[in-house]
């Protein structure tokens, strides 16, 4: 009897992936890239129809633009990258304390960051150290270190409490819990804050142009001090596009480091 | 280099308490008048697709997909057509508002079950009035919790809007960045970012009370 049920269960989890697989390569997938791909032509296009003065065609040049584009990746990537190594760690060492006071303050303060506006953090690091890169770089990772810390300590925390006993029942150590069970199943929820925690930089480091840290949004705020519209489509365009993209292989991302069982 | 000067602070403050106060008013006014024009653009689009599979899955798509774009590309893409100040903010702060909003309408409208639907239907009710008198009071709580994110979401992206001239305590923020090295460029940008955050824990505490007396008598626990 039980063995039947058991058959039964295997076949209809296979039957139920069986469909999941082909359907992960779609053209719905591949909508975001394709509309970047369209975008970013007709961008191209509009702009060699335009007559560039003096001022524009010193910006509207690909030195300079993949220059300032290498810039914005540069913060964005090397941002991320910091804060997934400081706050996964440092979230999973939370999520274990045993006093839940320390876990609560942490959370309260993640919410409050969280109400802390962008600007506001870059510019006080400016004002209360100096510009420049590293000041934007320390900024993001302030701001980007509490949604993925967050995420961390909630996605370990969910973990059922049944799942966690059967661990043990299995004989397995704590950090065998911990690396085998908790963390594995707390992946998508980690993924899914740091992918937050790109998107985030990608936007704040927009901002860093006001701390003279270069990025695309130098090309935004000259194209508005200067009324050169062309400059300011084409550097908003390309952070947009950016944005997206980045998204984009975040959750393409987020698909493949699942856990296959989840 | 600037050091917190706390005296500095007071006296900044005691002076300019005027000029606080009315960029406060201005940050909660152009985040409620985007919120108000939001909530209604965003239940309205929410009521059109909810039941239809293809346009719903669409727009909460494109919804999803718009947020990633950073606010200041959108506030600068916009100012060439729709100049400087309120108009820019305002559409950016919609903008950004509707995706929670319309997402959790969907979600709100299509919790509603099936069998108080149709006792709804038994009661001769028409699909419009049954929208109107069951589908959203029920729906509100949950409409109002996305309100309640993109409330979060447009008081910091209004901070930033200062740059296009728009109103509220980003202007402080700004301010402190143009008078860089000056004594007071700090206690303009600290100033201006906790307001920010002070109007945004005030706004979230405020919610719970708007939740609480907007929603409808039966459904409150």
């Amino acid at each position: 009897m039980t063995v039947t049920t058991e058959t039964q269960a295997i076949g209809a989890t296979r039957a139920a992936e069986a469909p999941a697989r082909p359907r992960f390569f779609t053209w719905r997938r591949f909508t975001t890239p394709i509309v970047v791909v369209v975008v970013l032509a007709l961008l191209l296009l509009w702009v060699s129809t335009l007559q560039l003065d003096s001022i524009e065609q010193r910006t509207l040049n690909w030195g300079y633009i993949t220059l300032r584009v290498g810039e914005h990746l540069s913060l964005t990537v090397v941002a991320s990258a910091l804060v997934a190594v400081l706050a996964i760690p440092t979230g999973i060492l939370l999520a274990k304390t045993r006093s839940a006071t320390v876990r609560n303050v942490i959370l309260a303060i993640a919410n409050i960051g969280q109400a802390t506006p962008a600007v506001g953090v870059v510019i006080l690091l400016a004002i209360l150290w100096q510009t420049g890169y590293t000041t934007a770089l320390v900024a993001l990772v302030v701001y980007a270190f509490l949604p993925v810390l967050r995420n961390t300590m909630i996605g370990i925390q969910q973990v059922d409490a049944n799942v966690r006993e059967s661990a043990r029942g299995m004989g397995m150590t704590p950090n065998q819990v911990l690396t085998r069970i908790e963390v594995p199943l707390a992946v998508p929820v980690i993924l899914a804050g740091l992918r937050t925690a790109l998107v985030f930089c990608v936007g704040v480091a927009t901002i860093a142009t006001f701390i003279n840290a270069g990025g695309l949004g130098d090309m935004i705020v000259n194209g508005l001090k200067l009324q050169r519209y062309p400059v300011l489509v084409v550097g908003a365009v390309l952070v947009a596009c950016i944005a997206l993209l980045i998204d984009w292989i975040a959750g393409f991302a987020e698909d493949l480091l699942k856990p296959k069982g989840i | 280099m600037n050091a917190l000067d706390l005296d500095g602070l007071l006296t900044f403050w005691g002076r300019r308490w005027d000029d606080i106060l009315e960029l406060v008013l201005q940050h909660l006014a152009v985040v409620a008048l985007s919120l108000l024009i939001a909530t209604v653009v965003g239940v309205l689009i929410g009521i059109l697709v909810w039941n239809r599979p293809v346009p719903r899955s669409l727009t909460i798509a494109a919804a999803g997909v718009a947020l990633t774009i950073p606010s200041l590309a959108l506030l600068a893409l916009i100012t060439p057509v729709f100049g400087l100040g309120w108009t820019p903010t305002v559409l950016s702060l919609v903008f950004y508002s509707l995706l929670p909003i319309v997402r959790n309408t969907v979600v709100g409208l299509r919790e509603v079950s099936p069998a108080i639907m149709e006792s709804a239907k038994g009661m001769g009710m028409s699909p419009a009035k049954i929208l109107f008198a069951v589908q959203l009071p029920m729906a509100w709580p949950i409409i109002l919790t996305g309100v309640r994110v993109a409330a979060q979401l447009t008081i910091g992206i209004a901070a930033i809007a200062a740059y296009v001239a728009g109103p509220g305590l980003g202007q402080f923020i700004f301010q402190g960045l143009s008078s860089l090295g000056s004594k007071n460029a700090l206690n303009f940008a600290l100033t201006g970012t906790l307001g920010v955050v002070l109007l945004a824990l005030v706004v979230d505490g405020a919610f719970v009370l708007i939740s609480r007396s907007t929603t409808s008598r039966g459904l409150r626990v």
